[in-house]
């Protein structure tokens, strides 16, 4: 769960207008809006998660993160059928109760619950279970793994920097470079992927 | 008698941690603190050339004679070169001694070649302005003549075919014709890296987008991951620009020597060496502290506050032998972490606990910008200063590390509270002092009579299988500082 506690908020004065924030926002949230004379960037609260990716790439230090008032963003797992959630997990090659994401502390079936409640794109899934909103980095390919395993299809917004592409797992090396890099222990780390992901529900 | 102790690393002002003015009483300066000289610990340690009388001369004239040795050939006039560098290099001694290596390189590619431009691209981890502090704070934008720019996980990438599929680089980067790849030695992230390819990894991190640095992290497993690096590096788009390699040989004294080449790989195994040879003994004899209270106390997040040159991180995992192969999971990786249910079980009863020997940790002064939870709700935390606290509080990769963590006003009132509660009056400090390790007499003690029986053990029977997991020559091991 992520409970936001400040968000975006764009000094119109320093801005340039170069759209660094809207193609950082995991969320699309930033956006720049043309004017007769001029431009001015709006980041619509309503979808702002509180990341600070505008803030910390602002070249103009234009960007400030400012209190709000605090909210949780998450998804309640027992509304959802919780075979389906497990089968999703699994075809994700992850456990149920694994930690997906540092930051927030969610876990792999709150993922699978937000995609079955209609959650069909990586800033969806962000929006639904605050995923992917503190680092920033290192749950991205678990967020375009689940969405490949539901066989959801999303496209990437025009000129965003985001969600580039879903990369390899252990699971799908060639087993040419397996042969030739037998040092790096794939097939060893791949058997203890899998007794993670075959674990029991419960404890 | 028990000598005084070292002077910590001094604060530094940034957005990532608090001001300096509000962190009133360092580590060092409690009662009953001594220092223990490396050189007593681990006699054999390599001569260091910084910090020494010679000051920042020294950095300069080792890279200058490390760099005689490369061919420049390939950049040719009118090209374009970017020095890439990491976060990581500045948070050594002050940070000095990298900078001068970055500008050092820069002049002697400048004086040797007709290259149009040589800019500095300095990546980084978590704290996506690290390394604009950097820049500013060693003056390397003037340096750089405009050109030196700092280059974040989530900036615009760049697809690179390798041998895992299209994996993703900074634009940034790349966006030269050659790269000169600026690193540094010191084993740091070895429950990460586990001392493979350790030379190569900036390629999967410093200077890779997120979709790459979370394949490494998440899709992988914990010693597969270090692949990513390689089939980045050995790409024929990488290869085509790279240039040549020149990093600062560390050891956990200081910094040893410059080493550079045109070939990362015999980098590699040089510096996977020195990290086993100089590394190894001190990591193991932090796993030998049966009991203490660790006081976290350098600007720099949780897991990467130093002692004697060694993060808490690998104290997290001293419990097991970290440069070990056949251990597949260090008590702190993130891939360790993401196996614990959230009470606090593991997912498979083979994941090793976090080092027991750590009995409480203070929080004196550490940064945020690192998803630090882990590491409070495995080790009783107590956070010193309520700004410190509302900082985490802030911290988008912190929100919850103050439900696991204490709070007191000051640092003796949060050491009081860990002696009474924890029995014992070890206390080790991660606070940078360079030279030693500023410790509690008691701990003082304990390592000094400890520490010949864990060199004899690391030189005559983990060094020896450290290079055969490797498949590198033991012979290496006489050729290495």
């Amino acid at each position: 769960m992520k409970t936001v506690k400040v968000q975006a908020k764009v000094n119109q004065e320093l801005c340039t207008g170069c759209r660094t924030c809207e193609r950082v926002c995991p969320v699309y949230a930033a956006e720049l809006v043309k004017e007769d004379k001029g431009f001015h960037v709006e980041i619509d609260p309503s979808l702002c998660v509180g990341c600070w990716n505008c803030e910390q790439r602002c070249p103009e230090h234009a960007i400030a993160m400012v209190a709000c008032e605090p909210f949780d963003i998450s998804t309640d797992v027992s509304l959802y059928d919780y075979g389906q959630i497990k089968e999703l997990c699994r075809k994700a090659r992850f456990h149920p109760k694994q930690l997906v994401c540092y930051c927030t502390a969610t876990r792999a079936e709150e993922l699978a619950a937000a995609i079955l409640g209609g959650a069909a794109s990586p800033e969806a899934l962000v929006r639904a279970t605050g995923v992917g909103s503190g680092c920033g980095i290192e749950c991205n390919q678990t967020i375009l793994r689940f969405l490949e395993a539901a066989g959801v299809a999303w496209e990437r917004k025009k000129g965003s920097y985001q969600w580039m592409g879903r990369t390899m797992t252990n699971w799908e090396v060639p087993a040419e470079v397996k042969q030739k890099y037998a040092g790096f222990r794939f097939d060893s780390d791949r058997e203890i992927m899998d007794r993670i992901v075959q674990a029991p529900v419960e404890p | 008698m028990y000598s005084k102790p070292l002077p910590p690393a001094p604060t530094r002002k940034s957005q990532y941690g608090v001001d300096p003015s509000l962190v009133q009483k360092r580590g060092a300066e409690l009662s009953n603190i001594t220092h223990v000289p490396l050189s007593e610990l681990i006699p054999d340690q390599p001569s260091v050339i910084y910090p020494s009388a010679r000051g920042l001369a020294a950095v300069r004239s080792e890279t200058e004679a490390a760099l005689a040795k490369v061919d420049m050939s390939m950049i040719s006039e009118g090209k374009t070169v970017n020095i890439l560098a990491s976060h990581h290099g500045f948070t050594f001694l002050g940070g000095e001694p990298y900078a001068e290596m970055l500008r050092t390189i820069k002049d002697v590619v400048a004086q040797r070649t007709k290259a149009k431009e040589v800019r500095l691209r300095a990546g980084l981890g978590m704290r996506f302005r690290e390394t604009e502090e950097y820049i500013k704070a060693f003056k390397l934008d003037e340096y750089f003549n405009g050109k030196a720019q700092g280059m974040a996980p989530i900036d615009a990438g760049i697809p690179i075919e390798t041998s895992l599929g299209t994996l993703y680089g900074l634009k940034r980067a790349y966006d030269a014709d050659f790269i000169i790849h600026a690193h540094n030695s010191d084993v740091r992230e070895v429950h990460f890296h586990r001392q493979v390819d350790r030379a190569v990894k900036p390629f999967g991190m410093s200077y890779a987008r997120c979709e790459t640095r979370s394949t490494y992290h998440m899709n992988l497993g914990p010693r597969a991951a270090n692949f990513v690096a390689r089939a980045i590096f050995e790409s024929p788009f990488v290869q085509s620009k790279f240039a040549f390699a020149a990093f600062m040989i560390m050891s956990p004294a200081g910094a040893v020597t410059v080493d550079a080449d045109n070939d990362l790989y015999a980098i590699n195994d040089r510096t996977t060496v020195g990290g086993m040879k100089n590394y190894g003994k001190i990591i193991h004899l932090f796993g030998a502290v049966d009991d203490c209270i660790v006081i976290l106390d350098f600007p720099c997040p949780v897991p990467y506050v130093f002692a004697s040159g060694v993060i808490y991180a690998n104290m997290v995992g001293a419990n097991i032998d970290l440069f070990d192969l056949d251990n597949p999971l260090p008590p702190y990786t993130w891939y360790t972490e993401t196996y614990y249910r959230e009470g606090g079980q593991p997912l498979i009863p083979d994941i090793p606990p976090v080092n027991p020997a750590i009995k409480a940790v203070v929080h004196n002064y550490a940064w945020v910008g690192y998803p630090a939870v882990f590491f409070a709700e495995h080790t009783p935390t107590i956070v010193v200063g309520q700004e410190q606290a509302e900082l985490f509080n802030r911290d988008p990769m912190n929100l919850n590390y103050m439900k696991h963590a204490l709070l007191a006003d000051n640092l003796d009132a949060a050491m009081a509270f860990a002696y009474r509660t924890t029995g014992t009056d070890k206390v080790m400090i991660f606070d940078g002092a360079s030279g030693g390790l500023n410790v509690s007499h008691s701990l003082a003690d304990l390592l000094r009579r400890v520490a010949p029986g864990v060199n004899e053990k690391v030189d005559k029977v983990l060094l020896p299988k450290w290079l055969a997991q490797r498949d590198i020559d033991v012979q290496l091991l006489d050729q290495v500082a």
